[in-house]
């Protein structure tokens, strides 16, 4: 009754060699989690997007190896559920490799799981820094928070912003964000006049950003989730402090996705991001032209899209190399030393912390052709995370 | 027929044996199973229209959690404290809201729930906030049996719990106490014409009801080893309610139906079309009401009469 | 000065949840049946709107048309799905309006996405209004101005009409009034649908403030709920007074005290029901 996991997966392990076909057990398996449904359903269609995307370019196999994409929903920041999701798709459907994961309460759910049955876990976006450190298993392709905050804050100490106001969403990521803008930004020499954090809920902003002119900054920095709140928050800035002259700060708000939300109102909004749509390479190009042809000619890659799509180069990668059958530890060991370009440009993972380093991008919204996009003006090239050399491995 | 009673615990016990890799969702559906059957005290029982029972869950998990983390590792002392905060949270809150009826307690109910939610998403020394509770670890079960990765200690230690709570809610409701709840949500006008201290009892059903609830929240911990801030949303409230009511209130089994029943469409739908399941699980919730009066349970019924009809016809 | 701004803010954003509102206060609190679906016809509403100003219309007009569609669709509802259910009681309403939900929120996911639809208001609501001591989002004055032209029909057509006597009447005793040459089934039909067409122009013009995704119809059904909640059921008058005051005690309170934000919400709720149970205002007998 009370068998060990071990003996249970040798078991298993040895049915299904026996009982399938050869074909069938070669067959490498890529659990993606990632909400399907919900109000951020838009993660997980941006993910397959990319997914499919790639393997029109790349195939469905490798060296002969058929690679089988499974999809669950993990519904959103629901911990609890993606616990369970992950379970079923590490015993059920013994997947080789788990991919996706939009949320950091999901990341750090499964974090003692993915250990325990040793998975490479290859996350598509969870982005607050201590996550890689949770499970040696970890690897991630995306992108964190401090990451892209600190830049922007860097910047606008150095272009004219004495004074600012941090209004941000009340979670994590949130946090995340106010502290490391400030931080960046303090350390230019500029000034933090008030830290408003605004509960998710929230669905008019205008009594906080009421405040914020009040205490009349240079700038505004927010951070928010995107769906409602962002183009709320964004929209709120454009027709109360714009006029006042009240500059706004970001990172993800004006994905080009989303700028039609906004309309013109987002014009000379400066971000910084790791990935800007205009961007200018040969592999960026051809993730649009394929996009297009495969979802239609609005269908716009989005930081969800490329992260899925780098995700699966790097699971190629480590199946092209390893089989289809490694042991989990080598493929981590494989990973941590992937160097590659991607549609946002060269990105590589430090072999220390499993985690991107890659060009953080600063960038405007402009109108090209009557369209809003972001185009880049500055370079700030292979940053890694700075959480990580602020809390030096600490578990 | 009382040899029908055992069959949902003949079938639960099957599905140990038989259903390996699904374990952890069978362990799922017993936990929702014990949350619905606090809510059938509460609401099929007392009248009292709950839209924030979520809160009592949530409460049960994060005590239970924090008593892991922080005081010991035992399941069985961890389930007690929580069983008994819970309920005594329970008790407060109703305290507070039981002297209103209809609408405004049920928006009161309400406003409990996510003020406590809000609370809970600030102190993250308490609950981890929008990260969850983490670092939870379970000592063996009474010394004994490790909670291992496949869940069979956890499925069992589960179903024992759900059976004792179903043991004591099905003395309770058969206690003048119990019975008076019958007559205070037929007519609490009655009920106090004739001396019952309404108030009280009604408080004492909700505390009771809180502390199953809370019960069925450290179980959610203690088996997940992890607790997030869905634990106490207005979406759990309203799944609850809604496998509830579809499972039939006021039945016996009612809860064993209409939670094993939404979990497990809910999951399979979620598989088969991870992008389209709603709208099954939506068709499926008004084709039930629209055609089937008195809930799944009421199928039973059905089915009894059936068969009574074919022996009376022999 | 600033606090004149937030209070307009404040009744703006009560106006809005007042518009949505009323409608449920029609359904739940006059026809006592348990509409959680209400949300749903709301954004509704608003996706029919956005269709219609895409194709040209102008947008005050395309708000009128789409409530009015979503009044059609709301009396399909009411003879299909919601008729059956009167006498079934409050749980099985409350079942079925939420399978209802589920399904509508799935067939707008697959129909338009996942996205946030933009409904954005006309050129001329678009901008600022100089209201005396600095510019000020038209778009929430005309919110103001919609909410109160709102109250009074209402309260002309329920307190003044013979509509209003006739439905006041079937509600409190529908043998009775059936006796009394009523056509109940028909009052009922044309009444719920009007809740639904209410809360379909409220979605509408409402897009701005409360932006229409899929996920509408169940993010923001609290919200509505707690409004006719605390205003009393079926209490016009309550609901009015209720979401001004969930607005302005809200708004202000992000205000000046944006820590607390949180728990602002729904601290007024549970103040305001504790000391009002029955509903704000005093209810009369019939309404």
């Amino acid at each position: 009754m009370r068998s060990t996991w071990t003996t249970r997966l040798a078991a298993a392990l040895l049915a299904s060699s026996v009982a399938g076909a050869a074909l069938a057990a070669e067959t490498v398996k890529i659990g993606v989690m990632a909400p399907f449904s919900g109000p951020f359903a838009r993660w997980g269609t941006q993910f397959r997007q990319g997914i499919e995307v790639w393997q029109k370019q790349h195939g469905s196999s490798v060296n002969g190896i058929p690679i089988e994409v499974i999809y669950r929903d993990d519904e959103g920041p629901n911990p609890a559920r993606a616990r369970q999701v992950a379970e079923e798709l590490i015993l059920r459907d013994k997947v080789q490799y788990l991919g996706g994961i939009v949320f950091t309460p999901n990341a750090l759910a499964i974090a003692d799981l993915i250990t325990e049955a040793k998975m490479p876990t290859v996350i598509f976006n969870a982005a607050t820094g201590i996550i890689t450190r949770k499970s040696p298993y970890f690897i991630r392709v995306s992108q964190t928070i401090p990451q892209v905050a600190a830049p922007i804050g860097e910047w606008a100490a150095k272009n004219g912003v004495k004074t600012v106001v941090t209004a941000v969403s009340d979670y994590g990521p949130g946090f995340d964000g106010e502290e490391y803008f400030s931080k960046a930004f303090k350390a230019g020499g500029g000034k933090v006049l008030e830290s408003i954090r605004m509960p998710l809920s929230t669905a008019d902003f205008s009594p906080f950003f009421e405040r914020v002119l009040k205490d009349k900054p240079d700038a505004l920095f927010i951070f928010g989730p995107g769906g409602p709140p962002t183009v709320g928050m964004i929209n709120t800035w454009a027709s109360r402090l714009k006029p006042a002259g009240i500059k706004l700060l970001c990172t993800a708000e004006t994905q080009q996705i989303d700028l039609p939300k906004i309309g013109r109102a987002a014009l000379g909004v400066v971000s910084a991001f790791h990935y800007t749509e205009t961007v200018d390479n040969p592999l960026n190009k051809a993730l649009w032209a394929d996009l297009h042809q495969m979802f239609g000619k609005d269908a716009v890659p989005d930081l969800a899209t490329v992260q899925a799509y780098d995700g699966m180069h790097a699971i190629y990668l480590a199946v092209g190399k390893l089989g289809a059958r490694a042991k989990a530890d080598d493929v981590i060991e494989f990973m941590r030393h992937l160097a590659f370009d991607s549609p946002r440009g060269p990105m590589k993972i430090d072999p220390q912390t499993r985690d991107v380093v890659q060009n953080v991008y600063l960038r405007k919204v402009e109108e090209r052709n009557g369209e809003l996009v972001n185009v880049n003006f500055e370079t700030l090239p292979m940053r890694p995370d700075p959480w990580k050399e602020d809390h030096p491995e600490k578990k | 027929m009382k040899g029908l009673h055992l069959l949902p615990w003949l079938a639960a016990l099957a599905v140990y044996f038989a259903a390996g890799g699904y374990l952890s969702l069978g362990t799922q559906v017993l936990i929702m199973i014990l949350f619905a059957l606090s809510l059938d005290l509460a609401l099929g029982h007392a009248g009292i229209v709950t839209l924030g029972h979520a809160a009592f869950f949530g409460f049960g998990a994060y005590a239970a959690g924090n008593f892991a983390i922080h005081v010991h590792g035992d399941p069985l002392a961890g389930l007690a404290f929580a069983t008994a905060l819970t309920g005594l949270f329970g008790l407060a809150t109703g305290a507070l809201i039981l002297h209103t009826r209809g609408v405004t307690l049920m928006m009161l109910t309400l406003a409990i729930a996510s003020l406590l939610a809000e609370f809970a998403n600030q102190a993250h020394w308490l609950t981890g906030g929008d990260d969850g509770l983490q670092g939870i670890r379970m000592a063996p079960l009474l010394g004994a049996f490790r909670f291992d990765l496949w869940g069979h200690t956890a499925y069992l230690y589960s179903l024992t719990v759900l059976a004792a709570w179903f043991a004591v809610t099905w003395r309770v409701l058969r206690s003048p106490f119990g019975r008076s709840l019958d007559g205070i949500r037929q007519s609490p006008a009655r009920m106090h014409a004739i001396g019952t201290p309404v108030w009280r009892r009604l408080v004492a059903a909700y505390g009771l009801s809180a502390a199953m609830a809370g019960s069925a929240g450290a179980l959610s911990a203690q088996t997940t080893r992890f607790v997030g801030l869905s634990t106490l949303g207005v979406l759990l409230s309203g799944t609850v309610l809604v496998a509830l009511i579809l499972g039939g209130t006021r039945r016996l089994y009612g809860a064993f139906l209409g939670a094993t029943v939404y979990v497990v469409v809910q999951n399979v739908a979620a598989e088969l079309d991870p992008f389209r399941w709603m709208l099954v699980l939506g068709a499926l919730l008004m084709a039930i009401v629209l055609f089937l009066e008195g809930g799944l349970a009421s199928l039973g019924d059905l089915a009894a009469r059936a068969l009574a009809g074919r022996r009376a016809g022999k | 000065m600033p606090f004149a701004t937030v209070l307009l803010d404040g009744v703006s954003y009560g106006m809005v949840l007042f518009i949505i509102s009323v409608g449920l206060t029609v359904t739940m609190g006059l026809m006592r049946v348990v509409n959680l679906a209400h949300g749903a016809f709301a954004m509704v509403g608003g996706y029919l709107a956005v269709i219609l100003v895409r194709a040209g219309v102008p947008f005050l007009l395309a708000a009128l048309l789409a409530a009015a569609a979503v009044g059609v669709l709301g009396a399909a509802a009411e003879l299909a799905v919601y008729r059956p259910l009167y006498r079934k009681g409050e749980l099985a309403q409350a079942l079925m309006t939420f399978g209802l939900v589920f399904v509508v929120i799935a067939a707008l996911t697959m129909i338009f996405g996942p996205e946030i639809k933009p409904l954005p208001v006309p050129g001329f609501l678009a901008g600022l209004v100089d209201v005396g001591l600095r510019p000020y989002p038209a778009y929430r004055l005309f919110l103001i101005a919609l909410g109160l032209a709102l109250a009074a029909l209402l309260w002309w057509t329920i307190d003044g009409s013979l509509y209003g006597a006739r439905l006041r009447a079937a509600v409190d005793n529908p043998r009775m009034a059936r006796a009394l040459g009523i056509d109940v089934s028909r009052l009922y039909t044309l009444t719920f649908a009007a809740g639904c067409a209410l809360a379909g122009f409220g979605g509408a013009i409402g897009a701005q403030l409360l932006p229409l995704e899929p996920f509408y119809a169940l993010r923001y059904l609290v919200l509505f709920l707690v409004v006719v909640g605390v205003g009393g059921m079926g209490n016009f008058r309550g609901s009015f007074v209720a979401a001004l005051a969930l607005g302005v005690l809200d708004t202000a309170g992000k205000y000046l005290l944006p820590e607390a934000a949180a728990y602002l919400f729904y601290g007024i709720v549970l103040v305001l029901l504790l000391w009002r149970p029955n509903g704000l205002l005093p209810s009369r007998a019939a309404t």
